[in-house]
């Protein structure tokens, strides 16, 4: 509970003071710089020099020079000393004479002409250090008078003193105690403040002063201590307001006096000592015949009856100190802040900032995690003294050595836990949140390769997701330390990105094979050999994409190949040259193919060579399937289709070459038609797909896929030459009902085309081809179309002759507008060709608005060799 | 633990008064620390500052004892709010306020908000029973109502039967309303012109947190004016007078030092 906040000091014994002699008791004491002056019951004062000497081990004691005696010939007690030392007095009051003696020779100073230099009839003095006079040589005294319910106001002078003020108090005063204007006052029966410049009076609190004697100490501008019932000790400022709680006293407090930020009392037999800051009482000593404590200048003497002691505060920081080995770290820090005005701002920064660190390890080592966070935060705490506690987390090239004094007293996380390994995991949950918070922010200035190295031991340690966000992120892991300790948990994916990270892509490929073959265990990515795929597609290291493609290859094609087709077309990646890729590919025939289609399907590159070899690869693989047996049927209608749309979409495959390569197969009729269509060889294409395969949709189907490109014309030769196929197929039966079905079924697909395509031929032609015998029942869809198509061009081309006619009518009317000029005719204007008047209002009118004879224009345009257009005919008036 | 005066300068005062045992301090400790626990009788007084927006309230808490009774006016001296706090299962607690604490606020400033207060309303008043303060729960766990009980030992101005049973409720909210217009009257305010009674008296429990958090907010809400208006007085005279009245020479002394 107790702090050790001061030490008692011995300052004059009894031996120097008094020897032996049992009677003599210390009545009052004063002291001045080094002068210290005591007065006893005997009317001696007695002045000594005290020295304060500090030992080689840092103990102070005093050690006090007696420099003379005097007696002041009263028999009675000296009952207060105080020293004006710019006058070189002492104000004694001894048998209720309030007189003068010099400090030096003690001798009493003898009255000066025009005034008295003694008062008479005082119970008690107190001297106004605040006072509102500025005059250096004279001292402000307030003075309780025995006999009078008055405080008087003396000014003090080297030779005299002198009333300046008398104000009379409701009751006797018995205390009093002076700042400024304000006098504070004990009375019989309460507390008071009175303004003695205004006469304006507070009370305070009632207390009784005949039960308990009244204190009332000044400690500091317009503030006083007072002893309060209950024996508490209340502080009142001059406005009667109390500012600070009050602190608890015993109820025989004899004296009291701040020594910031604590208030000392005494008592009969102890010294309290609170602080201001939380109202605790923080230490207490065994004090015994304890008599008076007083504070001058800071300084708190205190004398029993026979000796004078000093009480002296020990360091401030020794006293934190104190508090933090004892863990109690909310007093530590009150005391450092409520210490904040009586240190140099820079010296506090340091202290507090310590403090606050200090402060958050002994919570750290309470796992007081949020508490010990917050102080470290607040005492911008070096984090890698936090990471330091850790075994083997800072990389052994960090040049970090813990700050001396230590912040705390662990050796190391486990000296901290004593083998709880519960503890051990909770402080390790802390330091990866902590970590984690501050790695970004500029606490890890300085020491971001510590901090992100520690990290990540801790996530590979404690197998935690965030490994693999830390090392796919910007980090400063150092590589050399974090190797070992991710072989270590078996993070051989992790490593990979970390050496990725480093530009070791070789080395990440290498380990990450391992892992993907099953030479090493590492279960974080199950997908590990597509992620490598996926690496290696995007890696901007060509020699590393040959080396790896193969081993990729050969694990699986379809998704090895993927290197190459999802590689991503951006600047940054280096262009693998197809051809070098088609090369590489050679001996992965699965690959290869893939890769062709992706060049020529997705890619849609017009390079002839990719055309032919994917053409070729697609011939061979149906010729392949066609040679095994059984055939695979569905296998085989894709790998066909797919050849057959190579061969009908790409114009740049050599069709020669694939003609060739297809020759000799009876099976691939409708490649080779659709070749022959390639060459515009039509005829034997049609042939082949009507006589071969008698697949009259196809035939059909080839038809409109040959003429897709071309004009209507083309497609209609097209489908002429179909039907002349077929009618030709057709006529050596002879016959409109034919036997056998062949020649039958050629007339029916003619009959079918004609009535499916009746639009794309020319009609009179179709007539003149068709067989006589045919009856017009079976041609009616086509005829009536044919018809259908040929009312509706007549009218389509009529309505194209009007539109046309209007739209020129419409352009000539928008250009006489544009003319604006109207074209005036008049019987009195003549033609200017005939030169004769108009008589009737119908006129023509020749460029540039001139009217004319309509007869006149008939005339001239039959008479003109070259035929000239006339334009505008207008009816104005 | 007494909280921390942190050497800030407060801007407004609000002081709890009432009988001892009332639960004043346990009412401040449960708004400051956001838990109820055992407090011993204060001695004196003690003061919390609380941050406020941009202010600091003092808010003092003074000691019930009569032995200490002298010492209430110098806590109100100045005060912005005063809280007369009562025990609603004790009416003698309700008359000691008027007969002992009332001479007490006339020290307050003339703008004084008086609230009145009937602590302890968990034992009378089931909704006053549930938790209010959702981080209570977490910080001490689950607890029973049994353990809540025994955990707490009442003071001995209220006896509370371990089992749970409501107490007789001595005091009515009616009564509260009652004191409050006397409370007007010995002021010589004006009914209308004051904050309505409605508005001023709570009922409240330190244990359970109920409407303890409303209360000091209310009032904090309420002392800001003062605050402003004090903040402007300071702008025009560093020093307040210690009696306006007959404030004359006093201000060439307010800039000394």
């Amino acid at each position: 509970m107790s702090v050790k906040a001061f030490e008692l000091v011995p300052a004059v014994e009894r031996d120097l003071l008094m020897g032996d002699k049992a009677r003599i008791n210390i009545e009052c004491i004063e002291c001045c710089g080094k002068h210290l002056y005591v007065g006893t019951n005997d009317c001696f004062i007695h002045h000594f020099l005290l020295d304060e000497v500090t030992s080689a081990k840092g103990k102070l004691s005093y050690s006090a020079q007696k420099l003379l005696h005097k007696y002041l010939g009263l028999k009675k007690p000296v009952a207060e000393l105080r020293a004006a030392s710019a006058l070189e007095r002492l104000i004694v009051l001894c048998d209720g004479v309030v007189f003068l003696v010099d400090m030096v020779t003690l001798e009493t100073v003898p009255s000066a002409a025009g005034g008295g230099a003694k008062i008479r009839g005082v119970i008690a003095f107190c001297i106004n250090e605040n006072p509102v006079n500025g005059d250096p040589f004279c001292v402000e005294m307030g003075v309780l008078s025995s006999k009078r319910r008055t405080v008087q106001i003396f000014m003090v002078y080297e030779d005299r003193v002198q009333l300046v003020k008398e104000v009379s108090t409701p009751e006797q005063p018995c205390a009093v105690s002076l700042d400024g204007y304000f006098l504070c006052l004990a009375l019989a029966t309460q507390y008071m403040i009175l303004n003695y410049n205004t006469g304006a009076h507070q009370d305070l609190f009632p207390y009784n002063s005949e039960e308990r004697r009244p204190i009332v100490k000044r400690i500091g501008r317009e503030e006083f201590l007072l002893a309060a019932p209950g024996g508490l000790g209340m502080f009142a400022n001059a406005e009667g307001v109390s500012q600070r709680a009050p602190v608890n006293w015993s109820e025989s407090v004899i004296g009291a006096a701040v020594c910031f930020p604590y208030v000392v009392a005494l008592d009969e037999s102890f010294i309290t000592i609170h602080s201001m800051l939380d109202q605790q009482l923080k230490q207490t000593l065994s004090f015994r015949d304890g008599h008076i404590l007083q504070d001058f200048e800071g300084k708190v003497i205190l004398a029993s009856t026979k000796a004078v002691y000093v009480l002296v505060p020990l360091p401030l920081e020794r006293q934190i100190q104190d508090l933090l080995v004892s863990h109690r770290v909310e007093e530590a820090l009150i005391l450092t802040e409520g210490a904040q005005r009586n240190i140099p701002k820079e010296k506090f920064q340091i202290l507090h900032k310590r403090i606050l660190q200090q402060a958050g390890f002994i919570q750290f080592g309470q796992l007081q995690f949020l508490e010990a966070k917050e102080h470290f935060r607040k005492g911008q705490l070096d984090v890698r003294e936090l990471i330091s506690l850790y075994p083997l987390l800072l990389p052994a090239s960090s040049s970090f050595t813990r700050c001396h004094p230590p912040l705390h007293e662990f050796a190391d996380l486990n000296h901290l836990a004593q083998g709880d390994q519960e503890k051990v995991l909770r402080c390790k949950k802390f330091l990866i949140s902590y970590l984690g918070e501050v790695r970004s922010t500029e606490v890890a200035n300085g020491c971001r390769e510590d901090v992100d190295t520690a990290l990540l031991k801790l996530y590979a340690e404690q197998d935690h997701d965030s490994l693999l966000d830390l090392l796919a992120t910007d980090n400063s892991c150092l590589l050399a330390d974090s190797v070992p300790w991710l072989e270590k948990y078996h993070k051989y994916f992790a490593l990979g990105l970390l050496y990725h990270y480093n530009g070791q892509d070789s080395s990440a490929l290498q380990l990450w094979i391992r892992v993907a073959d099953g030479d090493l265990q590492d279960s974080t990515r199950s997908d590990l050999y597509e992620y490598i795929v996926d690496f290696l597609s995007s890696c901007s290291n060509l020699d590393l994409v040959w080396k790896y493609a193969d081993w990729a290859l050969r694990k699986d094609p379809t998704i090895g190949v993927c290197i190459f087709t999802k590689r991503p077309a951006t600047k940054e990646l280096p262009e693998l040259n197809p051809d070098d890729v088609i090369g590489y590919l050679g001996k992965h025939k699965q690959a290869l193919l893939l890769y062709l289609e992706h060049l020529v399907l997705d890619r849609q590159i017009q390079k002839e060579t990719f055309h032919t070899h994917l053409a070729v690869l697609y011939v061979e693989r149906v010729l392949s399937l066609l040679s095994e047996s059984p055939t695979d049927d569905e296998q085989l209608t894709k790998a066909r289709e797919r050849l057959q749309a190579m061969l009908r979409e790409s114009n740049l495959y050599r069709v020669q070459y694939l003609l060739g390569k297809m020759e000799n197969c009876e099976h691939l009729l409708l490649e080779r038609a659709t070749l022959h269509g390639k060459l515009e060889e039509n005829e034997k294409a049609l042939h082949i797909l009507v006589h071969k395969l008698r697949d009259f949709p196809s035939a059909e189907a080839f038809c409109i896929w040959a003429s897709s490109r071309r004009d209507s014309a083309y497609r209609q030769q097209l489908f002429h030459l179909l039907l002349g196929v077929y009618l030709d197929g057709s006529l050596p039966g002879q016959s409109q009902i034919a036997a056998g079905g062949g020649s039958g079924e050629l007339e029916m697909a003619a009959v079918d085309l004609l009535n499916r395509h009746g639009e794309v031929f020319d009609a009179v032609r179709v007539l003149r081809m068709l067989p006589e015998g045919w009856s017009l029942q079976l041609l009616r869809p086509f005829l009536g179309r044919a018809v259908r198509a040929s009312m509706h061009a007549c009218r389509t081309s009529q309505i194209a002759l009007g539109l046309a006619h209007s739209e020129n009518l419409q352009l000539l009317h928008d250009r006489l507008k544009e003319r604006k000029k109207p074209v005036v005719v008049s019987a009195k204007k003549g033609c200017h060709l005939c030169h004769n008047t108009f008589s009737e209002p119908d006129v023509v009118c020749l460029p540039g608005g001139v009217p004319v004879h309509t007869h006149c224009v008939a005339q001239r345009v039959r008479d003109s060799p070259t035929k000239r257009q006339l334009t505008n005919r207008s009816n104005h008036t | 633990m007494p909280e921390v005066s942190k050497l800030r300068k407060p801007d407004v005062k609000i002081v709890l008064l009432g009988d001892m045992n009332v639960g004043k301090t346990s009412l401040l400790h449960r708004y400051t620390e956001r838990r109820f626990k055992d407090t011993v009788s204060t001695v004196g007084g003690a003061f919390f500052l609380k941050q406020w927006g941009p202010y600091n309230i003092s808010i003092w808490d003074t000691a019930g004892r009569e032995q200490f009774h002298g010492l209430g006016s110098m806590y109100c001296r100045g005060a912005a709010a005063v809280i007369l706090t009562y025990d609603v299962t004790n009416w003698q607690s309700l008359a000691e306020l008027e007969e002992r604490f009332l001479s007490l606020t006339d020290t307050a400033n003339h703008d004084c908000i008086y609230a009145v207060v009937g602590n302890k309303a968990d034992l009378t008043d089931p909704k006053a029973q549930v938790h209010q303060d959702s981080d209570s729960v977490s910080e001490e766990g689950p607890r029973t109502e049994s353990q809540v009980l025994s955990a707490c030992p009442t003071p001995p101005a209220s006896p509370v039967s371990l089992s749970g049973l409501m107490l007789h409720k001595q005091v009515t909210h009616e009564d509260a309303v009652a004191l409050y217009g006397r409370l007007l009257r010995y002021k010589g305010l004006d009914e209308k012109a004051s904050l309505p009674a409605d508005k001023m008296c709570f009922e409240t429990s330190a244990k359970t947190g109920y409407n303890v958090d409303t209360l000091f907010e209310t009032l904090f809400d309420l002392v800001l004016p003062s605050i402003l208006r004090k903040r402007n007085e300071n702008k025009e005279s560093p020093t307040v007078d210690l009696e306006d009245c007959r404030g004359t020479g006093k201000k060439t002394r307010s800039s000394c030092c």
